[in-house]
């Protein structure tokens, strides 16, 4: 685990393309899923302890939609991709083409459908990460969470594989611009550590 | 309740208020609230505990952060605040979230509150009321004059403990 803060800059770089490579994929994925243009932020990675990890969603209060999903194969860990519950609803009406039936909850259908949303994101993000390395990767089905920020973050890095409290996540923010409305989502890739190592030797970088 | 704005504690964090006020954790997922309270002083302290021993973390610093260390550690500051013997307790959160990828993984919330538990129960404080488990977040707002508590979710609205 110690090995986590000593990681080299050309190590974190690496890495970050990595990151760069599979969002990429995921927006052009998204992107053609919504017909919108959608703009990624450059990659960004927390190695910290979990209560130090810096907020993604001012309110730790806030309610959001999380779609959680496992990998396995030559890599292990999990990607999150979060919205904030407002997003969630618009990007739903948006894939699914009609309006929000009201209320602040998602209906059965829309959740469905940001299932289906992170189901495609990740799976390009996977995908794009695999034919990139050359590793075998193999997501998990999805599962959705909806509700506070905080509960759903902590949960995400904790709850999963690692017993450890330091938390490794290279994080990518999707911008969508909607009627002049921005729409932000994050996307969050946790890797095990074990996995970390195997990322680097397969960019030759161990 | 009281008036004002409650005092926030942050995940792994702490707090101890005499006479009145409002403590609260916000968006506890398999996180743990601890909350003791000495309603004869009017003494009230509450740890927002995120795992449940100090030999999973690398940082032992802060004794709030482990269901282990937090029971002793609130105690012995309730007393710098005047405390006595008849603190009691009550205990929130411990939640597992994404059930259907959890599968037979580490259910955190489960240890964390077997392990509040069991820290509670070593330390000689009766445990008077819990609002654990399930597959939601939760915040809770702990009143320290009355040591009457809130427990709101997006699931199940508001109600008190």
């Amino acid at each position: 685990m110690q090995e986590l803060l000593t990681l080299r800059p050309e190590q974190l770089d690496a890495l970050r393309e990595v990151a760069n490579i599979g969002a990429g994929h995921a927006a052009t994925a998204l992107s053609q899923m919504t017909g919108q243009t959608i703009m990624i932020s450059v990659p960004t990675i927390n190695i910290t302890p979990l209560e130090d990890v810096p907020p993604h969603i001012g309110d730790p209060g806030e309610p959001v939609a999380a779609v959680l999903m496992q990998m396995q194969g030559d890599l292990s860990g999990r990607t999150l991709l979060v919205f904030p519950q407002g997003t969630a609803i618009r990007l739903a009406e948006i894939m699914m083409k009609r309006p929000h039936p009201g209320g602040v909850d998602l209906s059965e259908l829309e959740q469905s459908a940001i299932k289906e949303a992170g189901n495609i994101l990740s799976g390009a993000y996977m995908n794009a990460l695999s034919d990139f390395m050359g590793l075998k990767l193999l997501p998990s089905p999805p599962s959705l969470a909806m509700d506070m920020s905080q509960a759903v973050l902590t949960t995400a890095y904790l709850q999963f594989g690692s017993d450890r409290d330091l938390v490794f996540c290279v994080e990518t923010e999707f911008v969508m611009q909607d009627a002049g409305e921005k729409l932000r989502g994050f996307f969050l890739l946790l890797p095990d550590v074990s996995s970390l190592r195997a990322i680097l030797r397969a960019m030759r970088l161990d | 309740m009281s008036a004002g704005l409650p005092t926030h504690v942050p995940v792994a964090g702490f707090a101890v208020l005499r006479d009145g006020g409002v403590l609260s954790s916000v968006g506890l997922g398999s996180c743990v609230a601890i909350m003791l309270h000495d309603p004869e002083a009017k003494v009230g302290a509450m740890a927002h505990v995120l795992l449940p021993h100090e030999s999973l973390s690398l940082d032992r610093t802060k004794p709030a952060k482990f269901a282990s260390t937090a029971t002793p550690f609130l105690v012995d500051e309730m007393r710098r605040y005047g405390a006595g013997s008849r603190i009691v307790a009550r205990i929130v959160g411990g939640a597992s979230m994404f059930g259907p990828l959890l599968g037979s993984g580490v259910n955190m919330g489960e240890r964390n509150i077997v392990a509040v538990r069991e820290g509670l129960e070593r330390a000689g404080i009766p445990l008077l009321a819990e609002d654990v488990g399930g597959d939601y977040g939760r915040s809770v707002f702990f009143d320290v004059a009355t040591g009457a508590v809130r427990v709101v979710s997006m699931r199940h609205g508001e109600h008190a403990l």
